[in-house]
């Protein structure tokens, strides 16, 4: 029974696994990091998975378990000591076709993202994914009218950062 | 926005930039959080003999090997600390056996037996040291009354006791010695106690998963 349910875990989380990375990716900012967060968000997923019911699609859940391990991990750093050094380049991974101005362009605005909160984030995170408003209310919990003043007001503050 | 359409377009971009991790790695992590844990045990328990052993050499100066050689304790002392030394690898070696234990497993049960051994050998380890304790501190201070009397006190007389100076005595050491391991074993609950706490619990959420 126990060997069944890890064998569909671990499954479905290799499936998908390009998800927690994506959120990683947001959250942290050099590799070693990124392997801590995305161990973290895999304990905390095994952990909650016997409470999944299936009744929304394993991504779905994903998104939702991942989002708020990364979110309380982050706000646990912030009470200590906090180091950050912005490595973009694992950050950002180049791509050719693009000329300098458009990476310079994308690079000011990946470090832009950094900037934000850990609340920000997920709500660029999930906008970036491509989810709308609905499924971004289902995903953080809030509703949708306040998921899209939240929104706007990331993209006011994104505005401030990349303009002072 | 144009500038987050633009990093929207490149974040589709990068879907095939993400590591890949295989079945095996991601099912590894699955029982990393114990593995850790028992780590921290074994690495405080070598941190504990060091600074064990680097005290011992701060305080156990000319003079303390002095006195020593006085009352001709050289040989009992020198086997006391083999001994005690040899006790301490000895444990050292089983946190490490429970660590590499834990590290290799890939099955729930396995790891559930493996965590309740970790917890016993932590228990045994204080029991030993409160026990060696309590038994040194009892036998350097028999010695000592038993020797000061004849060796360096000139007037005897003035030391004498009465029966119930003696009562008075001894269950004042009783309760210095009390005191003294009740604070020891306080320190190893705090230092130990958190991370078997937290082994307990990843214990109880196996064995829920197990029914």
């Amino acid at each position: 029974m126990e060997k069944e349910l890890e064998h569909q875990f671990v499954s479905n989380l290799e499936r998908d696994q390009n998800i927690v990375h994506k959120i990683c990716r947001i959250y942290t900012n050099d590799q070693a990091s990124h392997n801590d967060l995305f161990q973290e968000v895999t304990i905390q997923l095994w952990k909650a998975y016997p409470k999944f019911r299936g009744d929304s699609k394993f991504s779905t859940w994903m998104y939702r378990v991942a989002l708020n391990t990364a979110i309380t991990l982050y706000r646990k750093k912030k009470r200590g000591i906090q180091t950050q050094d912005y490595d973009t380049v694992h950050f950002r991974i180049k791509v050719e076709e693009y000329d300098d101005e458009t990476e310079q362009r994308l690079s000011l605005m990946y470090n832009a993202v950094k900037e934000l909160n850990d609340i920000d984030k997920a709500l660029v995170f999930l906008y970036l994914e491509d989810k709308n408003y609905k499924e971004i209310s289902e995903t953080m919990g809030i509703s949708e009218v306040n998921a899209r003043v939240k929104m706007n007001r990331v993209k006011t503050k994104l505005k401030k950062i990349l303009n002072p | 926005m144009d500038e987050l359409d633009l990093l929207k377009k490149d974040w589709s971009k990068q879907q095939g930039n993400y590591p890949k991790l295989t079945y095996d790695q991601i099912y590894k992590m699955i029982w990393k959080r114990s593995n850790s844990i028992v780590k921290w045990i074994f690495y405080i328990s070598i941190i504990e003999l060091l600074a064990a052993t680097i005290l011992n050499i701060v305080f156990s100066g000319d003079k303390y090997w002095e006195d020593i050689e006085k009352y001709n304790l050289e040989g009992t002392i020198t086997i006391l600390y083999v001994v005690s030394y040899i006790i301490t690898f000895y444990f050292i070696f089983r946190f490490y056996r429970n660590y590499k234990r834990i590290s290799t497993t890939d099955d729930a049960s396995k790891l559930m037996n493996n965590i309740l051994r970790t917890r016993k050998t932590v228990k045994y380890y204080i029991t030993y040291v409160l026990i060696s304790t309590g038994i040194t501190v009892v036998g350097i201070s028999v010695y000592m009354i038993l020797n000061h009397s004849n060796t360096s006190a000139d007037d005897i007389s003035k030391y004498s006791f009465e029966a119930i100076d003696w009562v008075k005595f001894i269950g004042a050491s009783a309760l210095v010695l009390t005191v003294f391991l009740g604070l020891i074993w306080l320190f190893y609950r705090l230092l130990y106690g958190i991370l078997l706490k937290k082994l307990h619990k990843n214990y109880k959420e196996l064995k829920k998963l197990e029914m």
